[in-house]
């Protein structure tokens, strides 16, 4: 073989090797040990929720927000706003008119998704005692725990899933959890879980329809609980 | 230049030409082995299992979404059935469980009934929805009762910069939703009673 033709051959052999598919990387592993051993934990629910509708526009700069603030056309978004969280929203400051005001049984994120993943985690008989706390306990509350598993709600709200005609939405809760040993401050276990819900449909059931819209963001926030529980539960073995 | 030179170069230039066709040919969406935890399915003595051959009840069993950038059908490198029966025999062996194709106690039908993945360009960031639904059935190896039905929804939402946009975040997006169906089935305990009331027949 010549010496070219030699140089032709390593070439080809590095080109088919460059289109070989690479192997996919492993997945990350939220738990470096297990965790069996604890049976009791609190989960401390904080931080801040925000309400968000998020587009992912292709114009540049025109999300949602803007076009609300801008276009009377989509006036008819204002009644979502009717299911906000107290104080978290950017939404109420646009218009606080009667019909934009919280309504007494305004959703609470955090609750309904601790609620969720409580459930959870007392269902898969894994734990012994799971307690919801709104903050740190502390004194023999805190003594005659395990861990505590603390957890937040950053953003939840509607999601545009599809574009077409009409685009469809859904319900979407993005959480957060850490579990760490009371004793030690050492974190065994954290996670993030983007959850959205199932159903998609167009923006018009969420406008006409307030009971309907604050039903569908309830169940993405349970869906949220139960998703981060199963993730939790799951973890706890790794490794063996 | 020579008959054998020529023959190189041409061959070096179909090569060329071709690119990386080869790659291209689907998403390798599949449950990796490395992630999967001997979970709460682990709890029950070990059964013989048979896992029926998958069914696929998609409605569009052609593609697993388009591409908004091509038009182009998006598939997967491997029937979406066998993605599905993979994991979820790498997820019953983890646990303990055998496999078998023959004297079984426990036999598993499981179904796809929804595999895809939505695509929405935005100006700076691609979001990327991959849903995947799998309805699972349990009977009674021996007596061929139903057991149990359940169905299980993963859906992996990610947002990434266009820039960046592509196969692999398409891949990682559907991977995802699979280990989500896949983890909610181990930790199901209405799975786990069912499992554990069917009797093992194997010593």
């Amino acid at each position: 073989m010549s010496r070219a033709s030699a140089v032709l051959l390593v070439l080809a052999v590095v080109l088919v090797s460059g289109c070989a598919s690479s192997a996919p990387p492993p997945p990350s592993r939220p738990a470096a040990r297990p965790f069996e051993t604890v049976r009791r934990v609190a989960v401390v629910v904080s931080g801040d929720s925000r309400f968000s509708v998020v587009e992912h526009s292709a114009e540049p700069g025109r999300t949602f927000d803007e076009l609300m603030k801008w276009n009377s056309a989509l006036a008819v978004f204002r009644p979502i706003a009717d299911l906000l969280h107290r104080g978290i929203n950017w939404l109420l400051a646009l218009d606080r008119t009667s019909d934009t005001e919280p309504e007494a049984e305004a959703v609470s994120p955090r609750a309904v998704v601790a609620d969720a993943f409580a459930r959870t985690l007392q269902a898969s008989t894994e734990f012994d005692e799971i307690r919801v706390v709104e903050r740190e306990p502390f004194g023999d509350d805190r003594r005659r725990l395990d861990a505590i598993i603390r957890l937040t709600v950053p953003a939840w709200g509607l999601v545009r899933v599809r574009e077409g005609e009409p685009d469809l939405i859904s319900g979407f809760a993005d959480v957060r959890a850490q579990l760490v040993v009371r004793s030690t401050g050492v974190v065994l276990w954290e996670a993030g879980e983007d959850v959205t819900d199932p159903e998609r449909l167009p923006l018009a059931s969420f406008t006409g329809d307030k009971q309907f819209t604050r039903h569908h963001l309830v169940e993405v926030l349970e869906r949220a609980g139960q998703r981060l529980a199963n993730e939790l539960v799951y973890a706890r073995s790794a490794g063996r | 230049m020579s008959a054998g030179r020529r023959v190189a170069m041409l061959s070096l230039a179909a090569l060329l030409a071709g690119g990386c066709a080869a790659g291209t040919a689907g998403l390798d969406v599949r449950y990796p082995e490395a992630g999967v935890n001997r979970a709460m399915l682990g709890t029950v003595a070990p059964r013989a299992v048979e896992i029926v051959p998958v069914v696929d009840r998609r409605v569009d069993p052609t593609r697993i979404g388009t591409s908004p950038k091509t038009g182009q059908d998006i598939v997967t490198a491997r029937p979406v059935t066998e993605v599905v029966r993979e994991a979820l025999a790498l997820e019953l062996a983890k646990n303990g469980h055998a496999l078998v194709a023959g004297r079984r106690d426990v036999a598993l039908a499981a179904s796809v009934e929804e595999f895809w993945l939505d695509t929405v360009v935005g100006h700076s960031t691609t979001q990327y929805v991959g849903k995947i639904a799998v309805a699972l059935a349990v009977t009674d190896g021996r007596t061929g009762d139903a057991v149990l039905a359940r169905r299980y929804i993963g859906i992996k939402r990610r947002a990434t910069e266009t820039d960046s946009a592509g196969e692999d975040a398409e891949r990682k997006v559907m991977d995802a939703a699979l280990a989500r169906v896949m983890h909610d089935l181990a930790t199901d305990p209405e799975l786990v009673r069912a499992l554990a009331a069917v009797p093992a027949t194997r010593p």
